[in-house]
């Protein structure tokens, strides 16, 4: 699958996720909203679909981090976490996410995904292992083509 | 988590969460609870969170505060392993606070710089364990909490105590003394029967309506609280006149009296620092002096260090400034001699000794140099007994009244510690 990265994942990136994503300041949203809608302008797709986060995180951070980065594009939310509480992926090693299982589900249904040109977005891709898994979930529901981008990788 | 590290903490837990400890909300009309500012910024359906006190970790409407009573549950044998003695004047003072204590009063010491301020506390603090209180020990800077550290676990060997502050990694334990900067406090509630607030008057507390909250916020109902400073800002003076009582101490512990700001002029130093600074420098230099340079910004840091560098390249220096990501490293290498000079932001203004120190201020009529800030400058000189005079220096381009204040301010301190010498 072919992924594009905006950025490359530095000490820079690394402070503002910090800030952003874990220390959840929400206000940061907006610093990279110009450059990843015109990246996603670029792309040939019929949808766009963001990484989804957990019902626990929508709880406790209150935003998907993704999401809000794409403030004015419109987005299409057919995946969500399968499981009720997702492990925070960063707390474990390359071997322990790649052998996890299908953590996503579909929200609607297949036939509204056949024959579509997807557009995965994720923040941070580490080990493409959530790209590979919502790939694979959506070609099996149908879709034509799945590419994807994250803000860094 | 371990029960007792609630107690007299407030702590943000989301509420989907099995909360420990009573639970209150996180706002009340906009208002975070944490520290009483309503700078909300908004999250999505309808959910928001403080801006104010971020940096503390975030507090939002998903968010419940969580704390426990402070129990005073402290076991164990106090002593105070300080052997030094205190002078007359510092004695004198130290009894007022065991005064202080005994009533559950407020209470100032205004006391010059190296005048001992810290062993003075000794004996309110050693009494205030022996009674199971829970103390804090508190400064708006983390450069005075640093140095505070050691000298007060010298002094408490057999009492548990915890630093806190913003970058250090150590976790949080309970313990009956607590060492910490001021923003430290707005994760405590009703914690502290006797609170100490050292340098009051500096930036970022003096006039801080979050952190005035945060100290109201950290002691308990019954509660001894403590100000210490050689500068109090104007509304602590007005404070005094209003019947707040204070200890005066004028004259440094070690009998010898301030060193004075020298002027001299220095024109654009900025655009090339001019050889007759050179000049003053190699003195220092060729006689092994160490030395402080401050500068009004943090953009004036690495120019001065820089030229010094070229002018003097076998001697090792650095410079510093708040948000340097090596800071604490940096002032660790100073004091343990293994630069000879530091040119530095007003951050080491206050609360930190060096041994044998001078002191020069470059564009000292800048704006950033309060009087006061230039009085605590000078201050870092001759703090040492058996080395208690040195330079201070102040470069202007103008003489502008805030230095002459500056130096008057000493001159009049000078003469009320001479008054007091001679009477004894």
């Amino acid at each position: 699958m072919r992924h594009r990265a905006l950025y490359q994942y530095n000490d820079v990136m690394k402070h503002y996720m910090q800030q952003y994503k874990f220390n959840g300041d929400y206000l940061l949203k907006g610093v990279f909203n110009h450059d990843l809608i015109q990246l996603i302008d670029n792309i040939d797709k019929d949808i766009v679909v963001p990484i989804p986060v957990s019902h626990y995180t929508m709880q406790t951070r209150g935003f998907n981090q993704v999401v809000g980065m794409l403030d004015g594009q419109t987005l299409s939310d057919i995946l969500s976490i399968a499981a009720s509480k997702k492990d925070h992926q960063s707390q474990f090693g390359r071997r322990e996410r790649m052998n996890r299982q299908q953590p996503f589900a579909l929200n609607v249904s297949s036939q509204l995904i056949v024959g579509q040109r997807i557009l995965l977005v994720d923040d941070v891709y580490t080990t493409g292992n959530t790209m590979y898994h919502a790939a694979n979930l959506l070609y099996q529901a149908g879709a034509k083509t799945v590419k994807s981008i994250s803000l860094a990788r | 988590m371990k029960i007792e590290n609630l107690y007299g903490r407030q702590l943000v837990c989301p509420k989907i969460d099995n909360n420990l400890g009573e639970s209150r909300s996180a706002f009340q009309d906009g208002i975070c609870q944490r520290c009483n500012q309503k700078i909300v910024a908004p999250l999505p359906n309808d959910a928001f969170y403080c801006r104010a006190c971020l940096t503390l970790g975030r507090v939002s409407s998903l968010d419940n505060l969580v704390s426990l009573p402070e129990p005073n549950h402290f076991s164990g044998k106090v002593t105070l392993s300080w052997t030094g003695t205190l002078t007359h004047q510092q004695q004198k003072v130290s009894e007022d606070l065991l005064i202080t204590l005994a009533l559950h009063r407020e209470h100032l010491v205004w006391a010059v710089t190296g005048a001992g301020k810290t062993e003075m506390l000794f004996p309110l603090i050693y009494r205030a364990l022996q009674q199971k209180l829970r103390v804090g020990i508190v400064a708006p800077r983390v450069d005075v909490i640093v140095e505070l550290s050691p000298r007060l676990h010298a002094a408490f060997a057999q009492t548990d105590m915890v630093t806190l502050y913003g970058e250090q990694t150590d976790c949080y334990r309970y313990t009956q003394l607590v060492l910490a900067t001021t923003h430290q406090l707005l994760k405590f509630r009703e914690a502290f029967d006797v609170l100490i607030i050292d340098e009051v008057d500096s930036f970022p507390f003096a006039g801080n309506d979050m952190l005035t909250h945060a100290v109201n916020n950290a002691v308990k109902v019954c509660h001894t609280m403590v100000y210490l400073t050689a500068t109090p800002t104007r509304q602590l003076r007005k404070r005094i006149n209003k019947g707040l009582p204070v200890s005066y101490l004028p004259l440094r512990f070690h009998q010898h009296l301030l060193p004075e700001i020298q002027l001299a002029r220095l024109n654009k130093w900025r655009k090339k620092l001019p050889k007759k600074f050179q000049k003053q420098l190699s003195h220092l230099v060729e006689s092994n002096k160490r030395f402080l340079i401050f500068v009004p910004k943090v953009a004036d840091l690495k120019p001065v260090h820089d030229t010094i560098n070229r002018w003097f390249p076998k001697m090792r220096g650095d410079f510093v400034h708040a948000n340097d990501k090596r800071r604490q490293e940096k002032v660790k290498s100073m004091r343990n001699e293994e630069v000879q000079y530091l040119v530095t932001t007003t951050i080491l203004e206050r609360g930190v000794t060096f041994p044998g120190i001078n002191v020069i201020i470059l564009g000292a009529d800048d704006e950033m140099f309060t009087e006061n800030a230039l009085v605590q400058i000078a201050g870092r000189v001759g703090r040492k007994s058996d080395c208690p005079t040195g330079l201070v220096l102040a470069y202007v381009e103008h003489v502008t009244l805030k230095v002459k204040a500056a130096q008057r301010q000493i001159i009049r301190l000078n003469r009320l510690g001479e008054k007091l010498r001679e009477s004894m």
